[in-house]
């Protein structure tokens, strides 16, 4: 997801540099603009990127991305956070099963970031006090997981991460 | 060539009608100071999470938190420079008001500056609560309170400025819709349509006026909470509101920077720039969607209503729409065979239009609930704001700085200025891409001690972090000599 969304940003960036660059070059010389035509561009190119906006925010809000919701067969992880550990109510998690991760604080605000064994985030959500938040996940790869904290929480902020290890059942 | 004097407002150098012009300059110079101190800072941070300097983590701490308020007053001082500068061509503005604003501005970096570095607060500029009242033993309650206090006393001298623009705009024109150009979009009405500053200062007075006092509010309940815990906020609640804050505050930054845009680039393209149904359309579309976007600041907060999601992800793309279809494709537009005169002034500021743009992409796409469960809190995020601010908001207020500092005949893009935008543009570009690059490498944000495999990045975007402060410094200087000698 990481490599495909970099990708993406750096080719939209390079077509704006580009745009900007041609747009450079063709301002040194003389001429009047045909304001019709600037005009009816401008409504084509407002209607392109409603088009593409509606059709993004379709595919990519189905299904709902926070489907969190505990049923049979789901495995719970309740995860606690304070400055600066993190307390898992499990430290072995089975592959190919769903996860149902209950996120909570005892103090400030932190951040539960999972890490897959080559280092690449998988997910998150907010430690929060006062109130649980919920994520579901389904590990495909065993192996031993990080969590890294992702939100801001005081001193030891960069030193507030733990192990657990996904099994094969 | 076609610089035009359009009217004998604009004549170069001429800035006759300003009041309180020594304030401005005064902004200018100081927050130009800042951004650079700043980025000095931000470049030891980079340093020490590269290991290359040992920098104890309660330091790298202050540092960061330093950084952050620093920049986002230095962005907001100098846009609201901007904005008051032309703005009081069109509207009868009192000159100690913006004062006022300075001074208590200046009151407030000192409370802020004191309460890091004498009394250790390191909440990070979002004092995000309950953070300042629950620091793990590191500071006192009374670091935070002094910190809290700094930015309200930042906030009371902004309220104020904006209480004086909407005044001024109102007597001049009635009332903020008519300001906006509101009977121009809904009826056609050519009579007394408002000019772009107009329409911008209006609309930003409105919104960075509601950001600023949820702000207060969510900054005194933090303070009384500081020494009477049991007045505690649900810490949602607070943390909507300052995300609300922090978001319409920093936003309003560039859109007033912006308005140097829609003066100053009709001297060199000799097109006005014009308040067309579509400029006001996109600007009252811009006033919603910078009040309705900011829970795309909490789409990992899973018990927020779903709604409050899809709408934080929906107006994020919306957001696109004016600033891609109007700002930037108008400016392209006016550009086009216009005979433009490039210069340092000229080349800043459509670079800030670039960098508005461009940083919009990365921005969006982070936006999107999917994405934001792998992006959020890595160096993605800032990644996308570095982009908008080092390459689009801070571009356009060195651009402003260096019109204001222009010689009489036409000056090019060359020599000593060509090569302080280089070295610049190289450093700020390469090190915006390579946040971007370590946020695509899962690397998390805010962190003191970098693990090894991130720190190669670091090693690069330190060399990119250098040559963007060398570039600025030299902007910095060259403003500061001219400056000193301008009538």
């Amino acid at each position: 997801m990481q490599g495909t969304i970099l990708f993406v940003s750096l080719l939209l960036i390079g077509l704006v540099a580009v745009v900007f660059a041609a747009s450079v070059l063709a301002s040194t010389s003389h001429g009047e603009p045909n304001k019709q035509a600037v005009e009816k561009n401008r409504v084509q190119l407002m209607v392109a990127l409603a088009v593409i906006g509606f059709v993004v925010t379709y595919v990519s809000l189905r299904p709902w991305p926070h489907e969190a919701e505990a049923s049979e067969g789901v495995v719970t992880v309740d995860v606690t956070a304070s400055q600066w550990s993190w307390e898992l109510s499990r430290k072995e998690i089975p592959a190919a099963t769903p996860v149902l991760f209950n996120v909570q604080s005892h103090d400030v605000n932190h951040g539960v970031g999972i890490y897959d064994p080559q280092g690449v985030l998988l997910f998150q959500t907010q430690a929060m006090p006062g109130v649980v938040n919920r994520v579901k996940y389904t590990f495909r790869e065993p192996g031993a997981y990080r969590v890294l904290c992702m939100e801001y929480c005081g001193l030891a902020h960069h030193g507030m991460t733990d192990e657990f290890k996904v099994i094969q059942e | 060539m076609t610089d035009i004097a359009l009217d004998a407002h604009r004549a170069p150098r001429d800035t006759g009608g300003v009041p309180a012009l020594g304030g401005v300059k005064l902004t200018l110079a100081l927050s130009g100071a800042v951004i650079v101190l700043m980025m000095l800072f931000g470049l030891t941070m980079k340093l020490a999470q590269g290991g290359l300097v040992a920098v104890e983590p309660i330091y790298f701490y202050q540092v960061m938190t330093a950084h952050g308020i620093g920049m986002v007053g230095a962005a907001g001082l100098t846009g609201a420079a901007i904005m008051w500068f032309f703005l009081a061509r069109y509207v009868a503005l009192t000159g100690w008001v913006y004062n006022a604003m300075l001074g208590l501005s200046l009151a407030g970096v000192v409370c802020i500056l004191a309460s890091i570095f004498v009394w250790g607060f390191a909440g990070a500029w979002t004092f995000l609560y309950p953070l300042p009242a629950q620091s793990g033993g590191v500071w006192e309650p009374g670091a935070a309170a002094i910190y809290l206090l700094g930015l309200m006393l930042v906030g009371v001298g902004f309220l104020l400025f904006y209480l004086e623009t909407g005044r001024a705009l109102i007597q001049r024109y009635g009332s903020l819709g008519r300001a906006m150009g509101w009977p121009l979009l809904l009826t056609g009405e050519q009579d007394d349509v408002p000019p772009p500053t107009v329409v911008a200062s209006a609309v930003v007075t409105l919104f960075n006026g509601l950001g600023i006092v949820v702000g207060a509010a969510v900054i005194g309940i933090s303070l009384i909470n500081l020494y009477a815990p049991e007045f505690a906020i649900d810490a949602l609640l607070a943390k909507n509101m300052i995300y609300f804050f922090g978001h319409v505050f920093i936003n309003a930054s560039i859109y007033m920077a912006v308005i140097a845009v829609y003066e100053i680039i009709p001297q060199y393209t000799g097109r006005p720039w014009k308040t067309s149904r579509v400029f006001v359309g996109a600007w009252a579309a811009t006033l919603l969607f910078v009040l309705a976007v900011y829970p795309h600041h909490l789409l990992q907060d899973t018990v927020m209503p779903g709604w409050a999601m899809v709408v934080g992800q929906v107006v994020s793309y919306a957001s696109g729409i004016p600033l891609i279809a109007v700002t930037t494709f108008s400016l392209i537009a006016y550009l086009h065979r216009s005979g433009m005169r490039w210069d340092l002034a000229s080349a800043l500021l459509v670079t800030g239009v670039f960098g508005w743009s461009a940083g919009s992409i990365p921005a969006i796409l982070d936006s999107m609930i999917v994405v934001n469960k792998v992006m959020h809190n890595t160096l993605w995020v800032p990644g996308h704001f570095h982009f908008y601010l080092l390459i689009g908001e801070v571009a356009m207020v060195w651009g402003f700085m260096a019109w204001l500092t222009r010689e009489s005949t036409g000056e090019r893009l060359a020599g000593a200025s060509a090569t302080s935008y280089a070295i610049y543009f190289t450093g700020g570009l390469g090190f915006v891409l390579l946040f971007l690059i370590a946020g695509a490498s899962s690397v998390p944000r805010r962190w003191a001690v970098h693990e090894p495999a991130w720190i190669g990045i670091d090693h690069i975007s330190v060399v990119f972090a250098a040559l963007a402060i060398a570039g600025f410094a030299m902007f910095l200087v060259r403003f500061v000599r001219r400056a000193g000698t301008a009538p």
